[in-house]
């Protein structure tokens, strides 16, 4: 009991520390997938293919870092389906063309996912509802608002929107990567202000952070309003990549989201994680289904890889996580 | 400073607060001056956790007022107490295991870099400065809290504390889990220097001597008084804590023989902080377990039933060798160790089923016919055990959830009767229950005693250990610090073993 008392706190390096963190399993995995995929698939490597694939996986990688901000804060958001349906309906419904009117479509998209963020946060930080309930609830109502707009898949989504938003800058970047970079720039800036700070706070543990002098309510609410705005963009870039609406689109979200976010190295019990790995975990589920199609997998066959691998990256992240813990506590 | 003769650095006016119907503060007023250390002491319950929640912010009282140097202070938050200069170090450590020794230092307001963003370079050069002035140069404030020892997460704790308290500064239990004591002293004697009014809360009366000038002795959330510890014995502080009239040494049942074949045997119990401890429980003999909060009567009764990992030591019920992983595995050893858990509300009912499916729970197996739990044989089951505690049979069909306090927890002593283990243990057994419920359950554990079952128990009412252990031990620090036998049980002796303090054992079990 007294022997501890003296031994000065550990000291360890921080690029081995990112190594061995969620973030580091997930950016493993999908760089080895990579290479299962160009080998299967020699034109893996192109320019095309890696622009489709990035198209393909933005939309999920979005909702997932939204997701994640509630995830850390321990909570679970479903109203993710909602938003990306609501959006996605209301794109293809009210289409506005040009810059402007993309400027404007994805304002107003961002605008409803922070309402329904907002009513979210209010729900569970002032009224206490449970995370789970709360979003139970603003889901159905955000869908059942879809299906009011657009009672089945139609409408058409602005062209401006479908095709720059697919496209490359200078004929390397995918533009719809570009979305990401400024998500993971956020994120980080957020990491480094005394919200962002908060936000593992209350995940870790409510009452300390709220000892601490941790705003616990403002912290929760920001946590769902910015997850919201996330949604909102994600169901944005659903429709460029769609070019259509569906009052269904956001339903397959609701379980990928969570197993994105999982994949990625933030336990669903808060406290932890980052966004980072969260949009490299939904890459990580929208390359698996490439790879196995170009393996020559029947893609019935996805979902049980996805999920295989999905358990299996979390137990090797536990189990690093383990012996990390034993190496620093002796 | 001017701060001189303006009046007392803390003025606390008949102040209350009650939770729905319970009272947890009733009045309590206390004055303390600039430089003052100024200790609190009473007994679990007596309100000094609620006290400290108000003083700090995070609870309004419904009464009465607080002024500090003459201005009055109502605190609406944590960081608003603490921008008026009081700050706490609270007793379940309020540190945040995932985030570094900096950013708890100086959360929730992090020093700002380049383009308003925290910067990591003046977090930790502001910890650094922080840990210096108050002796922990060594930590490194980039190490996030988790991996810190208790003691060292105490530590912390305690110069979070200091750092925000220029005014008043509250340390509840500092030392519970400290391994160096002098560090504190230290750090409290140069802030006394600075004129800071220090309320200092321990359970430990040596150390209060050490450092503090007065005490205030809370009962019942009530102030008692305030007394110059100089001029005060420990049998004054004692008597005041637990009151004059509460001598009662009334226990109506004859001490089981020493010729009882013994239940419980425990040798060298060791697991959480809970070290070397060894006492049998015969056959029909109540031995009720004293302590204050957090000395290890939870670690005792949790690897008796295995639900914490035994570090050493071994555990024998009626003569067998109990190998316990797992409360299943108590139930099935000799005939059976079974545990009534603390928190009815979270390891207790069911709160779906019925009384009596809850009541039943243990015994489904056997009541079954065909694999299928008729409604009849649940409730004939219930019905005999019912009688047993007292329950009105009328409860037996409601949901639990709707049944009083008191009577769940009969509810559930019948379930853990009808276990058929012949050894009970009860973890604070009649906790918020009300008088009358009190008395039943007594009858019921009395009963099951003279039917030749054996029974160990904790309570944190030292009325109850009076009224009903044959036999009471002391844990204190994780170990048995005294043991009293039926006729030496009483009030004033036993608040003096529970803080250390021997006076009059009949037996001290050298620990």
């Amino acid at each position: 009991m007294s022997a501890i008392a003296a031994n000065p706190a550990p000291r360890r390096s921080r690029p081995w520390r990112a190594v061995v963190s969620g973030t580091g399993i997930v950016a493993l995995i999908y760089v080895l997938l990579y290479a299962l995929y160009a080998f299967w698939q020699p034109d893996a490597l192109s320019v095309y293919t890696f622009t489709d694939l990035v198209n393909n996986s933005t939309p999920l990688a979005l909702a997932a870092a939204g997701e994640t901000l509630v995830v850390i804060s321990r909570g679970f958001d479903l109203s993710v389906a909602g938003v990306v349906s609501l959006t996605n309906v209301l794109m293809a419904v009210y289409p506005l063309d040009g810059p402007g009117g993309a400027l404007i479509s994805l304002l107003m998209c961002c605008a409803i996912g922070a309402l329904v963020g907002l009513i979210n946060g209010i729900l569970v930080a002032k009224l206490g509802l449970q995370t789970i309930a709360a979003t139970l609830g603003t889901m159905i109502v955000c869908q059942g608002l879809a299906l009011v707009i657009l009672d089945a898949p139609g409408g058409m989504v602005a062209d401006f929107v479908t095709y720059t938003l697919t496209d490359t800058l200078f004929g390397v970047v995918p533009i719809a990567g570009l979305f990401l970079v400024a998500a993971i720039v956020l994120w980080l800036a957020f990491r480094r202000t005394n919200t962002g700070i908060g936000l593992y706070a209350i995940g870790a543990d409510e009452q300390s952070a709220r000892f601490s002098g941790v705003a616990v309510s403002r912290v929760r609410i920001a946590a769902f309003v910015g997850a919201g705005i996330l949604y909102g963009v994600a169901g944005f870039m659903l429709s460029a990549q769609t070019a259509t609406g569906n009052p269904t689109a956001g339903t397959p979200f609701l379980m990928l989201t969570f197993a994105a976010v999982a994949l990625g190295g933030t336990p669903l019990s808060g406290g932890r994680g980052s966004l980072v790995g969260s949009i490299l975990g939904a890459g990580t589920l929208m390359l698996l289904q490439k790879v196995l199609f170009s393996g020559g997998v029947s893609s019935f066959y996805t979902g049980i890889f996805q999920g295989f691998v999905l358990v299996l990256a979390i137990v090797f992240g536990n189990a690093v996580a383990r012996l990390l813990r034993k190496d620093e506590v002796r | 400073m001017s701060i001189d003769e303006t009046g007392p650095a803390l003025r606390i006016d008949r102040i209350a607060k009650s939770y729905g119907p319970t009272v947890a503060l009733d009045s309590v007023s206390i004055d303390m001056r600039p430089g003052e250390v100024h200790a609190l002491l009473g007994e679990n319950g007596a309100g000094k956790s609620t006290l400290v929640k108000i003083l700090s912010g995070v609870v309004k009282p419904d009464s009465g007022s607080m002024s500090i140097l003459g201005a009055s202070y109502t605190p609406h938050g944590i960081v608003d107490a603490r921008t008026q200069g009081v700050a706490t170090a609270f007793q379940e450590l309020s540190l945040l295991p995932n985030l570094s020794i900096a950013e708890n230092l100086l959360l929730p307001k992090m020093p700002k870099g380049m383009l308003g963003l925290h910067s990591h370079r003046t977090a930790r050069a502001s910890a650094d400065r922080i840990l210096k002035e108050y002796g922990l140069a060594h930590f490194d404030p980039t190490t996030p809290v988790g991996v810190l020892s208790l003691s060292d997460r105490q530590r912390l704790e305690i110069v979070r504390a200091f750092t925000h308290a220029a005014k008043l500064l509250i340390l509840d239990e500092p030392t519970a889990a400290l391994a160096d004591v002098e560090w504190l002293f230290g750090l409290v004697r140069r802030q006394k220097s600075l004129r800071t009014a220090i309320l200092y809360i321990s359970h430990r009366l040596g150390e209060v001597r050490t450092l503090c000038s007065r005490a205030t002795i809370l009962r019942n959330g009530r102030s008692i008084g305030t007394v110059e510890l100089s001029g005060a014995s420990d049998a004054n502080i004692f008597e005041m804590m637990v009151g004059r009239s509460a001598r009662e040494t009334t226990n109506a049942l004859p001490a089981a023989g020493d010729a009882a074949p013994i239940a419980l045997a425990v040798k060298g119990l060791s697991g959480g902080i809970l070290s070397n401890v060894s006492f049998n429980v015969r056959q029909g003999e109540i031995v009720g377990i004293a302590a204050l909060e957090g000395q290890g009567q939870r670690d005792l009764f949790r690897t008796l039933i295995g639900l914490t990992k035994v570090k050493g030591g071994s555990v024998e019920i009626d003569g067998v060798r109990a190998e316990i992983g797992s409360p299943g595995a108590a139930l099935r050893t000799g005939n059976g160790l079974a545990f009534l858990p603390e928190d009815r509300k979270s390891e207790g009912i069911l709160a779906g089923l019925t009384t009596a499916s809850n009541m039943v729970l243990p015994i489904i197996s056997r009541i079954a016919r065909g694999g299928v739990v008729w409604p009849a044989g649940e409730r004939r089951a219930a019905r005999e055990t019912a009688a047993v505690v007292d329950l009105q049979e009328r409860y037996l069909h409601f949901k639990i959830d709707e049944l009083s306090g008191g009577n769940q927890q009969k509810a559930l002593l019948a379930r853990v009767i009808m276990t058929g283990a012949r050894t009970l243990l009860l973890f604070d057994p009649t906790r918020g229950v009300d008088v009358g419920t009190k008395q039943s359950i007594y009858e019921a554990i009395r009963k099951f005693a003279a039917d030749g079952g054996s029974v160990l128990f904790y309570s944190s009412e030292l009325p109850e250990l009076v009224h009903l252990a044959h036999r009471c031990l002391v844990l204190y620090g994780g170990r048995i610090f005294a043991e009293y036998e039926a006729g030496a049980i009483d009030e004033q002796t036993i608040v003096g073993a529970l803080i250390g303090h021997a006076r009059g054992a009949d037996v001290v079990v050298a620990a």
